[in-house]
């Protein structure tokens, strides 16, 4: 199991029994806490795979430590802090064949944060899109 | 040849400045955004009490056609791999046939939500003034009609390949006997479609959505494919698929209301109320779904809860919104007391009530009675010990003369029936966050679990006029009342519902429980 704080498993979810009751019921973990993390659930297929192993996990790998892909059977399951970022010029490139943000969105199953898509770039952030930032349209 | 001055300038023109070939769909959603409409004059049938912004924007950009081109290709692979591979494999028969009944309940309701989420976001359509908005609405309402025929697409699967069809083939005229229907019909109807449209949208996709469909939808997946079941992944997380967008079009609404400052005065009452709403139903039911009809447990449902709900609904979702106002709901000790142990109360009383269902429940086994303590501390002797005594007392076999219906009764253990979720509950035995509150009204007398649902009540009684089962049926015979809400079999006189999921055990009759003399009668009779 991944030791990340943004493992699928990690902190009170590590615990059992007791020890889970104990810090579910504690004082602290009645109201909510912000959190800075997004979560997206990606339906696994061909090009999904390959966008999970040869970028996410891949070349891409540096720019985003926090980032943590689990397995859980259909799809897979991703936690970062701050934002994960999809360029599918970049998939369209490794696939050899055009593939656009759309038919990225096929198979993005679901997201926690702010998703939001800007050319063929597909964003899912921790920011207030709206109201912290404005949504950009595309230039012509 | 010659050609004509007009189409030299022409030719030299487009050598210059080459026509497209074609266009970004982004750069069409900015062109088609450019089109104004004076929603001045906008006609909504069911106005809401919010200021809806004019400048919200939509955040995927979506144009007609790729919309379309983007659902044909989802359509494809799902129906494609249902009929071709998974059919080849006979995946419908490998299914545990414990899990082969959650999926009875889990698709038949998921159904009716999207089948109102139809009417849900056409109403919000009407609402919103921002063409964005309305444009995300929109691709909302055509998901919803996909999402629909998707659920129903489900069940018809199930019922030419699961060894029992029975429950599959015919829920929609038999799922409304038992008690689990009408708290469904309050989340997944009332709650979408009734009242003010910002407040549906709250319940729909700031809650229902953003928060709920992530167990429902997409944890699900994980219990069906550890549960034999290839069926369910391949289509919930494809119906997810279009959840996101409808938890962005959920954002925004938020985002056209949060610069108007009397928005403050409702929203957090309405984020409560909703989140209430929803939980109250969600919580108890998914978590008896998952872990007392399945063979093989993925986690906790207290964890997948924890995640979801509290950690990522709550932390990212509403956490963040907090230097605008939204506070965290205060209901939400009491539904983390109703994640821990309300669904191991609904299970109690869901298998105590059997033969009101439209699919079959089995009693835990000692592996799984293992699990539940290990994971739940506490549990065995709060409900494994009835378990026990109901085994001991042949609850299963139809010459037993029992059913656990009976032990209530005899134990002085009355079930009362929430007005407000339709949720049932004993408030003698429960552990969950549930105390029985009575109300009388108009003459009639009302029962409440909870101080949550009791003031929605207080401040509009009208909106609760649901009769729940022991009203609507008081006097009346159960074996009656099965058949003449078409609760058997193809032979006319087996039950749909059974209490084991045994392939070779004995299956109750009609006959079986006319024998016990079961007569429907409101406990508030008694107060």
């Amino acid at each position: 199991m991944s030791v990340s704080s943004n493992a699928y498993g990690a902190g009170i979810m590590a615990k059992t029994g007791k020890a889970f009751a104990d810090e579910y019921f504690a004082e602290e973990n009645q109201v909510v806490h912000e959190s800075n993390e997004v979560v997206l659930v990606l339906k696994k297929s061909d090009e999904i795979n390959i966008v999970v192993d040869e970028i996410l996990l891949g070349d891409r790998k540096a720019d985003n430590p926090t980032l943590v892909v689990e397995d859980r059977a259909g799809y897979w399951w991703l936690k970062a802090t701050g934002k994960i970022e999809v360029d599918c010029e970049e998939v369209s490139e490794l696939l050899g064949r055009h593939f656009s943000v759309y038919d990225f969105l096929v198979d993005v199953s679901s997201t926690i944060g702010r998703a939001f898509t800007l050319g063929e770039k597909f964003t899912i952030t921790s920011e207030l899109m709206g109201l912290d930032r404005q949504l950009e349209d595309l230039k012509s | 040849m010659a050609i004509s001055a007009a189409t030299k300038a022409a030719t030299d023109a487009l050598a210059v400045n080459r026509a497209p070939t074609s266009v970004n769909a982004q750069e069409v959603h900015r062109w088609l955004q450019s089109f104004t409409w004076d929603f001045d004059k906008n006609r909504t049938k069911y106005p809401t009490k919010y200021k809806m912004a004019n400048e919200t924007k939509e955040q995927f950009k979506l144009i007609a056609k790729e919309y379309a081109r983007m659902e044909s290709v989802k359509d494809e692979r799902q129906f494609g791999s249902l009929q071709d591979v998974l059919t080849r494999l006979d995946a419908g028969n490998r299914v545990h046939p414990k899990w082969g009944e959650t999926m009875k309940v889990a698709s038949n309701f998921l159904e009716v939500g999207e089948y109102n989420a139809i009417a849900a976001t056409g109403m919000l359509w009407d609402s919103a003034s921002a063409p964005e908005q309305k444009n995300g609405y929109l691709a909302q309402v055509l998901d919803e009609i996909r999402h629909t025929n998707q659920c129903g697409y489900v069940n018809y699967y199930f019922s030419k390949h699961f060894h029992d069809p029975a429950g599959h083939n015919d829920a929609r005229r038999t799922r409304t006997i038992g008690p689990l229907w009408k708290g469904m019909k309050r989340v997944f109807s009332d709650g979408f479609i009734s009242g003010d449209a910002v407040e549906c949208s709250v319940n729909l996709q700031l809650v229902g959505e953003a928060c709920f469909t992530n167990p429902l939808i997409v944890a699900i997946t994980e219990w069906a494919a550890a549960n034999g079941d290839e069926i369910t992944p391949t289509v919930f997380l494809s119906i997810e698929t279009d959840e996101l967008r409808h938890m962005a079009n959920g954002y925004q609404t938020v985002v056209s209301i949060a610069n108007d400052a009397a928005a403050s005065k409702y929203l957090n009452t309405d984020l409560n109320n909703a989140f209430w709403t929803q939980q109250k139903y969600f919580t108890p039911v998914l978590g008896m779904l998952f872990e007392y009809g399945s063979k093989f447990k993925v986690e906790p449902w207290v964890k997948t809860w924890n995640r979801w709900v509290y950690e990522d609904w709550g932390g990212i979702w509403i956490g963040r919104l907090g230097k605008y106002g939204v506070e965290s709901p205060r209901s939400l000790r009491d539904a983390k007391k109703d994640a821990y142990w309300a669904h191991h109360d609904l299970f109690l009383l869901a298998y105590a009530l059997w033969p009101t269902g439209f699919f079959r429940l089995t009693l835990p086994t000692a592996e799984e009675a293992d699990w539940f303590e290990a994971n739940y501390p506490g549990w065995y002797d709060q409900y494994g010990k009835i378990y026990d005594e109901w085994r001991a007392r042949g609850c299963e076999d139809p010459n037993s003369g029992f059913i656990p219906l009976m032990w209530f009764i005899e134990n002085n253990h009355p079930i009362y029936i929430d007005r407000v979720s339709q949720v049932p509950f004993c408030p003698s035995l429960c552990k969950g966050a549930s105390t029985l509150r009575v109300h009388e009204y108009n003459g009639k007398k009302h029962s409440f679990s909870d101080e949550w649902g009791e003031r929605m009540w207080l401040s509009e009684p009208e909106r609760y006029e649901c009769q729940n089962m022991f009203e609507q049926y008081a006097g009346r015979e159960l074996s009656e009342v099965i058949a003449e809400q078409h609760g058997v079999r193809s032979d006319g006189k087996t039950l749909i519902a059974q209490p084991h999921t045994n392939k070779n055990g004995k299956l109750w009759t009609l006959d079986d429980i006319k024998k016990l003399n079961c007569v429907f009668k409101d406990p508030l009779d008694a107060l």
